[in-house]
């Protein structure tokens, strides 16, 4: 288990399209359902399942920052196709 | 610092060290930063990927310095990824591919660039790269960004958790770079290791993330960025100040580019001049002259706006506004078939199709990749501007205001005529759906003049080892053709020349003399190789209101588009009664043999559009069909192009006539 999610606040259960998220919301990743070069892809830019997130702009392009730890520097611009395939348990 | 080496020691004794890392993560900074001017852009044998390799000397200590080659890779996210940049990497970590002289084998070291702002993204690449069992350093670059965010990393925890030497460093500042190539002249094989498999990679930066950082539960205030971004990817906003940027970004290349292109064009015409008083008249003096200098100096006039434009784009780059303006274009390009990454490419066909087809490169997608080299010609580029201020002015005499609307509608024209083409292809030879756009989007910030400065060193060189190979041979047939077979003076000319002898007033001999000469020159152009070609094809281009001079005009900028303006210059020079003060003016009034007038508005319109619309790039076809994959491609954007330029230019001439058009 990794030990820094030991003080990440707690998730819903249910998880929902990045698209539902209002902005300055908070989520981690459940999964994605992309295309499967598209999956391994987003993957690799750090959305990976569990990572947390921020979002930061909704619409086209969905603006989001990966907060993991790191204050929110990274941020990944997705086309709204896109967006709403990213499954995210939204933190309560 | 490190020192750059000479060139006398053997590659063999060098080490090879590949440097890796993230896109974003200012890897070709520190790169920059530690190879400085000496570097040059390679590319992988049989593939469009480029590395940039430099020689340099590592100090270890400064009685031992340590040759090594630095090879900057392309920016990649993971090795294992179905991407020709993750697949290149992957190849030269395992030995079995250098860029174009150097030598294929396994590096000697391997440095990892990673971005301290984003440390457990960054540490799948570290993962991958510990496990290549290569001598490795890790560069945790942009600490100083990292500071500035509260986030604080141990370096000493993370070097054991790697077994490998970590280096705090920053590109930017300089901060760490001594240390970071001391490091690399000791750097040894990781003792630990790290899973393969990507769900055990993604666990283990985790675990290691969380050692070797303590996270920080604020976070920094983003308010500007969030403002900047949502006012730069808005869809009124976001395209107002995308038009505003790329107005001002082309008023620069135009505006500021005009001063050293005027130079060049000085200079050149000052060792023609210097070249042909040195050079006994003659073939050689031809040669020399008219075809290599002025050949060579028609395109290397171009030198200044393609520097300009890229110097200005790595700016753009480099503050962080161009992956927002992609996200922007992403939505204006994705109803005909092409996706935001088109944007750089299609912007840079504006200066020169051929920059733009190989920024192509970077489309993810093959099928959006490939619609963007067919459409990019299109694009009204630098080298069909002559030809718009000769067809604008003759239309348009003295009405600037019209002249400036027939420009514009040139360039929309092109982009209208591309965005067509696209929807076209498709919806039929390259049919799907164009993939959705994930991109990173980097930190606004500073631009770094220094990385800006030796990317537009390196664009503008292989632009001139172009026009120095390529453009030099074409230039040379060219000229060839049109001067030969030579003809001898014409017995009309003959009689004028005995009538100026015997002439008292000496400026009316003199314009006896001036008429005869543009008799010889019509009736060498008429019978030169290129003047016969032109009577071959001349019924081909009747229907679009092209006589023989203007068939040869056209079929000359085949090789280059912007030979058209010296080609009917060179043609018609004195043809008309008319006193001329410029070349212009001596184009526009130029008559056929019998009197009429070749540019008549009529044939203008016709010209206009055929070279808006076009092919007319030789260089442009052999880079498509590289860069494509296949000659099919090339001949495809010809064969398209010529039929569009074709038809348009005959509806456009027959429209006018029918209308009672002259």
């Amino acid at each position: 288990m990794p030990i820094h999610n030991a003080s990440m606040p707690k998730a819903s259960r249910k998880a929902v399209p990045l698209t539902q998220l209002s902005r300055g919301q908070r989520g981690r990743i459940d999964c994605t359902d992309a295309a499967s070069e598209d999956c391994s892809m987003l993957r690799a830019m750090g959305l990976r399942p569990d990572a947390s997130i921020q979002m930061c702009r909704l619409g086209e392009p969905c603006i989001i920052s990966l907060t993991g730890g790191c204050g929110g520097g990274c941020r990944i611009g997705l086309a709204k196709d896109i967006a709403s395939r990213v499954m995210i348990h939204i933190d309560e | 610092m490190p020192t750059t080496s000479s060139d006398s020691q053997t590659a063999s004794t060098r080490r090879t060290i590949a440097v890796l890392g993230n896109p974003n993560v200012g890897k070709t900074t520190l790169f920059n930063r530690i190879a400085g001017i000496r570097a040059k852009t390679s590319n992988f044998p049989g593939t469009t990927q480029e590395a940039r390799v430099a020689h340099v000397e590592l100090n270890a200590s400064p009685d031992d310095p340590i040759e090594s080659i630095l090879i900057d890779l392309p920016g990649i996210y993971s090795l294992d990824l179905d991407l020709s940049e993750s697949k290149i990497c992957a190849d030269v970590l395992a030995g079995t591919a250098a860029p174009v002289g150097e030598e294929a084998h396994t590096p000697d070291a391997l440095l990892v660039v990673i971005d301290a702002t984003n440390l457990m993204r960054n540490l799948t690449i570290v993962g991958e790269s510990i496990a290549k069992r290569l001598p490795t350093v890790v560069a945790v670059n942009m600490i100083d960004a990292a500071r500035r965010r509260g986030i604080y990393i141990d370096a000493a925890k993370f070097a054991e958790c790697l077994g490998c030497s970590v280096v705090l460093c920053s590109a930017r500042t300089g901060e760490g770079v001594d240390e970071l190539t001391a490091a690399l002249s000791h750097a040894k094989i990781p003792d630990r290791s790290a899973p393969t498999d990507q769900s055990g990679i993604e666990r283990w930066s985790e675990d290691v993330y969380a050692l070797v950082s303590m996270p920080t539960e604020h976070l920094a205030d983003d308010t500007l960025t969030d403002r900047l971004d949502r006012a730069f990817t808005h869809p009124v906003l976001g395209m107002l100040s995308f038009v505003a940027i790329m107005t001002g970004l082309f008023w620069m290349i135009f505006k500021l580019a005009s001063y050293p292109m005027d130079w060049i064009d000085l200079w050149f015409g000052a060792v023609g001049s210097w070249a042909g008083s040195l050079i006994p008249p003659g073939a050689i003096h031809d040669l020399m002259v008219d075809g290599v200098i002025a050949g060579v100096g028609g395109t290397v006039i171009f030198l200044p706006q393609i520097c300009l434009l890229f110097f200005l784009l790595a700016l753009l780059e480099g503050s962080g506004y161009l992956a927002r303006a992609a996200f922007v274009i992403d939505r204006a390009l994705r109803p005909f078939g092409l996706s935001g990454h088109a944007f750089v490419p299609l912007l840079s066909s504006h200066a020169c199709a051929i920059p733009g087809i190989m920024a192509a490169r970077a489309i993810p997608d093959k099928r959006d990749r490939l619609a963007t080299i067919l459409v990019a010609p299109f694009m009204s580029c630098t080298a069909r501007i002559p030809v718009y201020v000769l067809l604008t002015t003759i239309l348009f005499p003295y009405r600037p205001l019209y002249q400036a609307l027939a420009f514009t509608m040139c360039y929309a024209l092109g982009i209208f005529a591309g965005l067509f083409t696209s929807l076209l292809f498709r919806r039929t030879i390259l049919r799907g759906k164009s993939r959705p756009m994930a991109l990173e989007l980097p930190s606004y910030r500073l631009p770094d003049l220094k990385s800006a400065l030796l990317l537009t060193f390196d664009r503008g060189m292989v632009f001139l080892k172009k026009a120095g190979t390529l453009i030099l041979a074409i230039s040379i047939v060219l000229w060839w053709l049109g001067a030969y077979p030579h003809s001898g003076p014409t017995d009309a000319a003959i009689e004028l020349r005995a009538q100026a002898e015997a002439l008292v007033d000496p400026e009316q001999a003199e314009t006896l003399l001036a008429q005869a000469d543009s008799l010889d020159t019509r009736n060498a152009a008429a019978n030169s190789f290129l003047g016969r070609i032109g009577g071959t094809f001349q019924p081909m281009f009747a229907p679009l209101g092209y006589d023989r001079q203007l068939t040869v005009g056209v079929l000359a900028s085949f090789a280059a588009r912007e030979v058209f303006v010296s080609t009917m210059a060179v043609q018609v020079a004195g043809s008309d009664d008319v006193e001329d003060d410029t070349v212009l003016e001596s184009i526009a009034n130029a008559t056929n043999d019998d009197g009429s007038r070749i540019f008549t508005y009529a044939t203008s319109w016709s010209l206009l559009f055929f070279y808006v619309l076009a092919s007319l790039c030789l260089p442009t076809l052999v880079v498509t069909a590289k860069e494509a994959g296949g000659w099919k491609w090339a001949t495809l954007q010809l064969g398209w192009m010529s039929l569009l330029a074709y038809t348009s230019a005959l509806a456009a001439y027959q429209f006018i006539i029918a209308a009672g058009g002259s």
